[in-house]
């Protein structure tokens, strides 16, 4: 990278010789040409259509799925307690994700407000298409307000662009019914040696977890947060060929060989009619999972309880985080549309009832700590629990779990964690050999070193 | 005699074997593809998987509707593929009738040119075209669906080889009784190709109807979506919603069945046998 | 339009002869156009469509290939001002000159050659089976003896006009571990088959949708070409006493020549541009053992960092090594 940086004057340089020909070739037809067009004609007219607050009567807001529908809610709520109109567009995941990278680099068309997975943060960052943020937020005085761990991938070195909106805190859901009639302890689980030991009461038949055959890198990123690990190092190294990526292969492996997880393709059809059949007992994931649960299986309504995930020594860490989203402005909105904007993206994600309205109707788990205090919302016994409290356990998670940044590297590292870790399982491979691959793999592709 | 057709009825027995064995391994898939239209989801999630319908089509159908404009999206689909195609066909009939009944100077780099072009993948193309489009005000019009693609290499390669059929002696006597060279090509070439047009229609038809990114970056009001557009926002965050997605399918198939339908009768023997005097 | 024209004191018959009076006019007008000029202008409209839509774009795409791509651009590339008119063309994007960098990156990409290697194999396997299953077809469905021609040309056209997602996701479901496939051969006592997981039949799975899905669609062309051939030149044949194979050898395979060689370029030009199916059926998996060059082009420009020129060096020489193989095929296929 610092090479690259060296560089950068010179090819700015050829850049502009190329920009001054292309000028001038033109410039036999044209009674003006230049690279700086004066205010007259250059002038957007972003002005127009402003209220009284200089904001923007309208703007588009993009989200896919249900974090469309949540931010329909708090639109509504928005208009009517500051007026506006917030169109609020609802794509598919992979389908926003196209138009918006088309929109974003083409340099027009963008929306005002867009959703912004973390995952995808340092990337987007990384282009210069998202607006940076960080006055307004020391303005606005709300970055305490939010979990401290969900800053990291949408944040460089210059500041803050996007405001954290969910998180999903990690936990085993598990089938109360199956566990008590084949006599496990989910109190008896804080390691995975003792997942592995209850796991092994139950019959042949009956697995005690899923092994996702296509998301084994998200099993592994959970994990390796959990261990308060991350894959590069400050100086951009690759640091995925170390103890805990070791011991993580290792335990994922001993899932596999000794039968207790079965590998499956996760969100498949199958994968639903196992977990509503109750053939596999148990699902680590995240606080989002409860919606998944509930919309697709609702006959296991009451029948699920959560723990912590289990340490991978005796009093180990128990916390990590797997997914999450944020809200951010393109840089190519200005003026009046830029104001409404921060002030709808504001209103959605920094203040508590908005926040706690798309916990409620949608299971977005809020990164906003401060909704946390609310007893009402968090302590409540909940009846998919089975009585169980569980938005505590993942609110307390949430305050525990360590900080991790993705990079701009992130697919090329989950294709290498995926694609070794499977041969490792398919093809009995030795877990460390596969780690090794892994990193090596990732060097390779993102012309990085090994740390 | 008797041994002749004795060949003969085995020879029948094989072909009818063939095509039939054919036609149901076709029909399979889009048989459980059906069948999935009329299932609950939880019931089409289950193993081994349900081989006969259910009754919940209109259930399926309905969130369908409430979900995306998809009738809409249905005859957007169809009116552009439609404009498309009936433009296309012209445009690709000249430039293959050029290429393959004309001698002119870089006659062949200027077909392998045009081929060169279809290999273009698109993916990489819609981010400057999306640019473009932006810069002249197209974005979210069919204009900007249609337009780009209508001079089709597929179709003037396809309508290039199909031409050179056509026998010069044809266009010879044609040109001895005084036709214009526009005149041999509507009045003789393009009539004897009937099947061959037929044929090009369904290409050119269905390369527009399965043109997703492209339109899915230009067109932005979701009155304007096409098929495959509206059904890409069937999919969850992680998974797709194989219910609706079966139902949609399913209702797509049914334009593309017409028009194979009313092309059926173009796909008739020897147009070409009447006029070709040796 | 009738009532119209009458309210005016035209009827339709007067109305047909202006028109043709205008052409006529109008033709008279037209400067006699050499055959030469005749044929630049049947082929000028690709020109005209391709030069305003897809030249720049394309010529974009060669540009970008000798960049590297580090984000938005700011600020406006130039501008040109005629008092009326004025263009502004923004400056789209940062971009450092590396000259071949993105071409030499590539020699040591294993990635691409993977891609590259996957793609040929799904190819080399996938075309010829449907090309042969097409035209055998094809020349069944022409055959004057057999009855519901209509039912089974539409029956067989069919799957072509299935959605993508829907019959990849058929697909997936069909090849399960636990899928419909590996069910039928149970019952015949085959041991079930990892279509999704092993390296060797995940590619067999997507040689199968792909076969498929565009076997009819190759088979209306190659019927559309059967047709073409004069009936005269069966006639003679069966004067001579050719047999049916004989028939096929000398008549059917020269006339369809053209047609033929039309699918075979086609088809190798498709399955190489093979994006959609691998996309949702296996992800490219497993191990990376069926992603396609176009996917990885794909990612390199919308997964994670928009990687754009790299992605436009690996497109620029895509499209070079299949036009050399179109063009060997177009040669090899005797096209005169």
């Amino acid at each position: 990278m610092d090479t690259m940086s060296n560089d950068h004057t010179g090819g700015y340089n050829r850049r502009r010789l190329l920009q001054g020909s292309a000028a001038l070739g033109l410039a036999a037809f044209a009674g003006c040409v230049g690279t700086e067009p004066d205010d007259d004609n250059g002038a957007d007219d972003a002005d127009d259509g402003a209220d009284a607050d200089g904001m923007a009567d309208e703007i588009d807001v993009w989200g896919w799925d249900i974090a469309a529908r949540a931010m329909m809610l708090t639109a509504e709520e928005y208009e009517a307690e500051h007026g506006g109109t917030i169109n609020v567009e609802e794509f598919g995941r992979e389908a926003m994700k196209e138009d918006l990278r088309s929109r974003l680099t083409a340099g027009s068309g963008a929306p005002d407000v867009a959703m912004l997975e973390m995952i995808d943060g340092p990337a987007e960052i990384d282009t210069g298409a998202i607006l940076e943020i960080s006055d307004r937020l020391d303005e606005a005085g709300i970055e305490d307000d939010f979990v401290e761990g969900a800053w990291a991938s949408l944040t460089d070195d210059d500041g803050a662009y996007a405001i954290p909106w969910d998180i999903g805190p990690t936990a085993v859901y598990y089938r109360r019914d199956v566990y008590d009639e084949h006599g496990l302890e989910a109190d008896a689980i804080e390691t995975w040696d003792d997942f592995i030991e209850e796991g092994q009461k139950l019959p042949d038949d009956v697995y005690m977890t899923e092994i996702p055959e296509n998301d084994l890198d998200g099993v592994w990123r959970y994990q390796f947060r959990q261990l308060g690990n991350r894959p590069f190092t400050e100086d951009g190294e690759v640091n995925i060929y170390n103890d805990d990526s070791i011991q993580i292969a290792e335990t994922i492996k001993r899932l596999y060989d000794e039968d207790v997880g079965r590998l499956i393709e996760g969100w498949s059809p199958a994968w639903f009619d196992a977990y509503g059949a109750g053939d596999i007992a148990s699902l680590p994931s995240a606080a989002w999972m409860e919606g998944t649960l509930r919309d697709e299986l609702p006959e296991t309504d009451g029948l699920w309880g959560v723990y912590r995930i289990p340490a991978h020594e005796e009093g180990g860490p128990r916390a990590s985080n797997w997914g999450g989203s944020s809200l951010m402005i393109p840089s190519q909105i200005d003026g009046a549309e830029r104001d409404r904007a921060w002030d709808f993206i504001t209103w959605t994600l920094a203040t508590d009832e908005m926040q706690l309205l798309m916990y409620d109707e949608y299971g977005l788990f809020p990164a906003l700590e401060t909704t946390y205090e609310n007893e009402e919302v968090f302590d409540e016994e909940l009846d998919f629990y089975d009585g169980q409290p569980a938005r505590r356990l993942f609110a307390d998670v949430a305050e525990e779990m360590p900080e991790y940044e993705y990079s701009v590297n992130t697919p090329e590292v989950s294709d290498a964690i995926n694609n070794h870790f499977f041969a490792m399982l398919r093809d009995d491979l030795d877990p460390e050999e596969a780690v090794e691959n892994a990193a090596e793999e990732v060097a390779d592709r993102t012309d990085r070193e090994l740390a | 005699m008797r041994k002749q057709r004795q060949r003969d009825a085995v020879w029948k027995f094989l072909t009818y074997s063939f095509v039939i064995v054919m036609t149901l391994g076709m029909m399979v898939p889009l048989y459980w593809m059906m069948v999935a239209a009329t299932l609950p989801q939880e019931e089409f999630l289950q193993f081994p998987p349900r081989l006969y319908p259910g009754t919940a089509f209109f259930d399926n159908l309905a969130v369908l509707h409430e979900e995306t404009d998809f009738l809409i999206s249905i005859w957007n689909s169809v009116f552009i593929a439609v404009v498309y195609t009936v433009l296309s066909v012209l445009l690709c009939s000249m430039a293959g009738f050029a290429f393959a009944k004309y001698e002119f100077r870089f006659k062949e780099p200027i077909f392998y040119t045009i081929l060169a072009t279809l290999i273009l993948p698109i993916q990489l193309l819609v981010i400057p075209l999306f640019l473009m489009m932006s810069q002249i005000g197209w974005t979210d019009t069919f204009r900007a669906i249609i337009i780009p693609w209508l001079a089709n290499p597929i179709g003037i390669f396809l309508m290039r080889q199909n031409m050179k059929s056509i026998p010069d002696a044809l266009l010879e006597s044609a040109r001895m009784d005084g036709a214009t060279e526009f005149q041999i090509f509507y009045r003789i070439a393009l009539p004897a190709m009937r099947s061959s047009v037929a044929a090009l229609a369904i290409i050119l038809f269905l390369f527009q109807w399965d043109l997703f990114l492209y339109p899915l970056v230009i067109l932005e009001d979701s009155a304007n979506y096409t098929i495959p557009v509206a059904l890409s926002g069937l999919e969850e965050s992680r998974r797709v919603n194989f219910d609706q997605i079966m139902v949609a399918s399913s209702l797509a198939i049914i334009p593309m069945a017409i028009l194979f339908l009313i092309l059926q009768k173009q796909f008739v023997s020897g147009i070409l046998a009447g006029s070709l005097k040796e | 339009m009738a009532t119209n024209s009458e309210s005016r004191g035209w009827t339709r018959s007067e109305l047909w002869d202006r028109f043709r009076t205008i052409r006529r006019r109008i033709t008279a007008t037209l400067p006699a156009l050499s055959r030469e000029q005749v044929a630049y202008v049947l082929i000028s409209p690709f020109f005209i469509i391709f030069g305003i839509f897809l030249l720049f774009p394309v010529v974009y795409t060669v540009y970008l290939s000798f960049f590297e791509y580090q984000g938005i651009g700011d600020g406006t590339l130039f501008f040109i001002d005629l008092g009326p008119i004025f263009v502004q063309v923004p400056e789209i994007a940062d971009l450092q000159f590396i000259g071949f960098g993105n071409y030499s990156r590539m020699l040591g990409d294993g990635l691409f050659w993977q891609a590259m290697f996957n793609t040929t194999y799904i190819l080399v396997i996938q075309v010829p089976i449907m090309i042969g299953l097409a035209l055998a077809l094809a020349i069944a469905l022409n055959a004057a003896f057999l009855r519901a021609k209509g039912v089974f040309r539409t029956a067989i056209a069919l799957p072509v006009s299935a959605n993508i997602v829907a019959y990849s996701t058929i697909f997936v479901i069909l090849f399960n571990e636990t899928g419909f496939i590996n069910y039928l051969l149970a019952t015949i006592g085959v041991e079930p088959i990892e279509w999704l997981r092993s390296e060797f039949w995940a590619r067999k799975t997507i040689v199968t949708a792909v076969t498929w899905r565009w076997t009819g669609y190759n088979m209306i062309i190659l019927l559309a070409g059967l047709q073409t051939i004069p009936q005269q030149l069966y006639e003679a044949a069966e004067i001579d006493g050719a047999n049916r194979w004989q028939k096929f050898r000398y008549v059917t395979l020269p006339q369809l020549r053209p047609v033929l060689l039309f699918v075979v370029v086609l088809s190798t030009i498709g399955t190489f541009k093979l994006f959609a199916e691998p996309y949702v059926i296996t992800g490219g998996g497993p191990t990376n053992a069926t992603i396609t060059i176009v996917q990885y082009i794909y990612r390199e420009a919308f997964v994670g960092s928009p990687n754009l020129g790299y992605a436009s060096a690996l497109t620029v020489v895509f499209v070079a090594i299949v036009s050399v193989i179109s063009i060997a095929q177009i040669k090899l296929g005797g096209d005169e």
